[in-house]
């Protein structure tokens, strides 16, 4: 039964792939650009699974660190001549070059906002539940702000334009399909960075704390060292993939990263499946398409009522809660499990069968 | 299990490095967005969220698109421009830049849209302009009043806005405060933003030598509940001029406070507060007759609730044809009449665009308007060249008084 179940999952995987690599060649370029907001939103739905799904902490300021990861791209790629194109100058101990390509500059995006993600945890050690929760909301409420504030680094309220994505080091290769495999590409290295490190000790470490941590801590596992790595790795991963929007999007503002997105990241993840790698798949769809399918639902008109879109968003999360309390992947996987499950039965049966002739 | 992963991860690669090889063709045959029977237009509007309330703009263009289509021409006897039926596509951006990006990227790339117009808010706009330039497909009448899709227009030759900037309009009201009230004491107030700026920019350049007549400025931010402290102060500097450059929400909420800080001086609102009559109102019942009768604005536009429109033969036509095409709505809210407003001036650079019009056509239209738009203030032009573009920078003032505005003194040239 395990085995047909990693064979299972090797197969799935190897089709998913397969088919991310093949799409743009038959897909307009409309579909390629979303296809491209949805490994965006897979890769920060990684992280957020690792720190909600993994380490059993709510957060609901996702997608301010997924903006420090786009502010710090779209600074770097500008560089110190670009911002003063702009009439903006930022104080001179920031280390900004004269622009670089946006794919360098993940990483470091990456690194940026993992170190506030961690610094972010340390003090967030102390609360727990609904009131962590809370503490991580007002991150992201006061994210917009606090950009506000900043006016000479951020370009304030009016925000900054990036350089128009471009393909590098001379491919051969349009635009939007540079940026798919770029998104994609660096989903995939990431998702299984995330995979090899959750399979091993901090893995077992963070189900260990989630599910009980007084037994957790008296086996030696340390809580703050272990949560907190939770939540800057987390951080981190949403600043790799605020990189790529900031680089796909060529324009930042302080509304283009709301309180609400952070929800929506929250609630996606719900939705696909918290605690698999599946579900943030399947939430990082959800996020792309729910909106744009809930917009032109045939039932609703917006005519009718312009929030309709937010409601469908709503009761197609209450009906997945309540039909699928494991979310979508979770709905897959017993699917998928009864499947094998008949199908192993009638191996054994053939097997035994043979046995018998034998 | 570890080498099958491998092996997965490899034939990945492969077919990545292979695809990614071949360049992907485009065939850009005919121009975008026309056919023999279509012009296909569209554009990215507030229709929820926080700013909702501009929602009424796009039906508006809408409704005149409509007549237009079924309406005979007069010079060649057929029905939408030349021939062709508008087709007028409009996404909900939710006032949120990145999804105008995303949405106007499915206008260009799913409905293969001929122009982007109308187009609102000003970030929401800033962050699509370096995509359409480079595209070079038409981004005109921008429904936003920032001063640099004028300014600029060099660098993003195929930008253009339409209404009078706020550079203008703050220059109007300082020049009216010279002339009217020399020895004024102004507090201003203002959003925290380049929208505040602009305006306190132009007020400043009205106000010229007299700048020194502002002794207090305040500002605010849009997630302020409460203004309080900044109004208690600006009450204290003894200020008797209050310029509110705020935009409509904000403006009842300051009013209301004035009220209740007891602070009564003359005010002056921006021109998207006196756009429609619902946010004076709404300060009326909030602040009471007496904080808001006589507060000065300006506009641009025809006041659809005005009755000193109710016998003009053009506000009769808006009104038939609101009825006719949408019986149900509410056609004195200012932003329909907005939005039917400028649905003229689109129609009328379609058709100087040319019988076969390309994008090109289109740009060039827009650098040689000069027509009076029958649904302005009489008077009010639209005119550009290829050096002037701003298309309506002339605005009169107009004074509040018991649940509607009405016109006082002459024309001012805003640029």
């Amino acid at each position: 039964m395990r085995r047909a179940l990693t064979v299972f999952n090797l197969v799935v995987i190897a089709v998913l792939v397969l088919a991310c690599a093949l799409i743009p060649q038959h897909a307009g370029e409309l579909t390629v650009q979303r296809l491209t907001y949805v490994g965006i939103y897979f890769i920060a739905l990684v992280g957020l699974n690792i720190l909600v799904g993994y380490s059993g902490q709510i957060s609901l300021g996702g997608y301010a660190f997924f903006g420090i990861g786009a502010y710090t791209t779209t600074l770097l790629t500008l560089g110190k001549p670009g911002m003063e194109l702009y009439g903006h100058h930022p104080p001179s101990w920031l280390p900004l070059g004269n622009g670089m390509h946006a794919i360098f500059t993940i990483p470091i995006a990456a690194l940026v906002a993992g170190l506030f993600g961690y610094a972010f945890g340390l003090p967030a050690q102390r609360l727990a539940g609904v009131s962590l929760a809370l503490a991580t909301f007002a991150v992201a409420v006061s994210f917009p702000q606090i950009l506000k504030k900043f006016e000479n680094v951020t370009g304030g309220g009016g925000g900054l334009n990036l350089n128009l994505p471009e393909t590098p080091f001379g491919l051969d290769v349009s635009v939007p399909h540079w940026l798919y495999y770029e998104a994609w590409g660096t989903a995939a290295v990431l998702a299984l960075v995330a995979w090899l490190l959750l399979r091993g000790r901090l893995g077992r470490s963070l189900g260990a704390l989630r599910d009980g941590e007084i037994a957790a801590v008296s086996s030696g596992v340390n809580p703050t060292a272990y949560k907190t790595f939770a939540f800057g790795i987390s951080a981190a991963y949403a600043g790799a993939a605020g990189a790529l929007f900031a680089e796909l999007v060529a324009y930042v503002n302080p509304d283009t990263f709301p309180a609400s997105r952070s929800i929506i990241l929250l609630a996606s993840l719900v939705l696909g499946g918290v605690g698999s790698m599946y579900g943030a798949l399947l939430g990082a769809f959800a996020m792309e398409y729910l909106q744009i399918w809930s917009e032109n639902m045939p039932f609703v008109s917006k005519e009718a009522s312009n929030q309709a879109p937010a409601v469908t968003f709503g009761v197609i999360l209450i009906l997945v809660m309540f039909l699928a309390p494991y979310g979508l992947a979770g709905l897959l996987r017993r699917v998928g499990r009864a499947i094998i499950h008949r199908l192993d039965t009638k191996t054994v049966a053939l097997s035994q069968s043979r046995r018998a002739e034998a | 299990m570890r080498k099958a992963l491998v092996a997965v991860i490899a034939t990945a690669a492969l077919v990545i490095g292979a695809s990614g090889a071949s360049a992907m063709t485009r065939t850009d045959a005919a121009t975008p967005g026309i056919s023999k029977s279509l012009i296909t237009i569209g554009g990215t509007f507030p229709l929820t969220g926080p700013a909702s309330l501009y929602a009424p703009i796009p039906k508006g263009m809408q409704i005149y698109f409509s007549w237009i289509n079924s309406r005979k021409a007069k010079s060649d006897g057929k029905r939408g421009v030349y021939g062709r039926q508008i087709q007028w596509k409009y996404y909900d951006d939710q006032y949120t830049p990145s999804k105008t990006v995303e949405l106007t990227n499915q206008l260009l790339l799913q409905d293969n849209v001929f122009a982007i117009v109308g187009s609102l808010g000003t970030e929401h706009n800033q962050a699509i302009r370096p995509l359409l330039n480079q595209r070079k497909v038409p981004q005109i009448f921008v429904s936003t009043g920032a001063s640099f899709w004028g300014t600029q227009a060099k660098q993003f030759p195929w930008t253009i806005g339409w209404q009078p900037d706020y550079i203008a309009e703050g220059t109007a009201y300082g020049k009216w405060i010279v002339k009217n009230a020399p020895n004024a004491k102004i507090a201003v107030f203002m959003q925290n933003d380049d929208y505040g700026k602009d305006y306190l920019n132009g007020l400043k350049e009205g106000l010229g030598s007299k700048a020194s007549l502002i002794v207090s400025t305040e500002t605010y931010e849009v997630t302020d509940t409460s203004y309080a402290s900044q109004l208690a102060k600006q009450k204290a500097s003894g200020a008797d001029t209050w310029v509110l450059l705020t935009t409509p929400t904000p403006t009842v909420r300051a009013l209301a406070t004035a009220r209740a800080l007891a602070w009564k001086p003359d005010t002056i609102v921006i021109n998207s507060v006196s756009a429609v009559d619902s946010v004076m109102n709404a300060a009326r019942n909030s602040a009471g007759a007496a904080y808001v009768n006589g507060a000065i604005s300006s506009a641009y536009l025809k006041n659809p609730t005005n009755p000193k429109y109710a016998k003009d033969a053009w506000m009769r036509t808006y009104y038939r044809i609101m009825h006719k095409y949408a019986p149900g709505i509410d056609a004195r809210n200012g932003f329909y009449y907005y939005g039917f407003a400028k649905g003229y001036d689109v129609v009328r650079v379609l058709y100087m665009a040319g019988k076969n019009p390309t994008r090109q056509s289109l740009i060039d239209a827009t650098k040689r308007m000069n027509w009076a738009n029958p649904y302005a203030i009489k008077g009010v032009r639209d005119k550009t060249s290829a050096t002037d573009r701003f298309p309506i920078s002339t605005i009169k003032l107009i004074r509040y008084q018991d649940g509607s505005w009405t016109e006082f003194g002459g024309l001012i040239q805003g640029r």
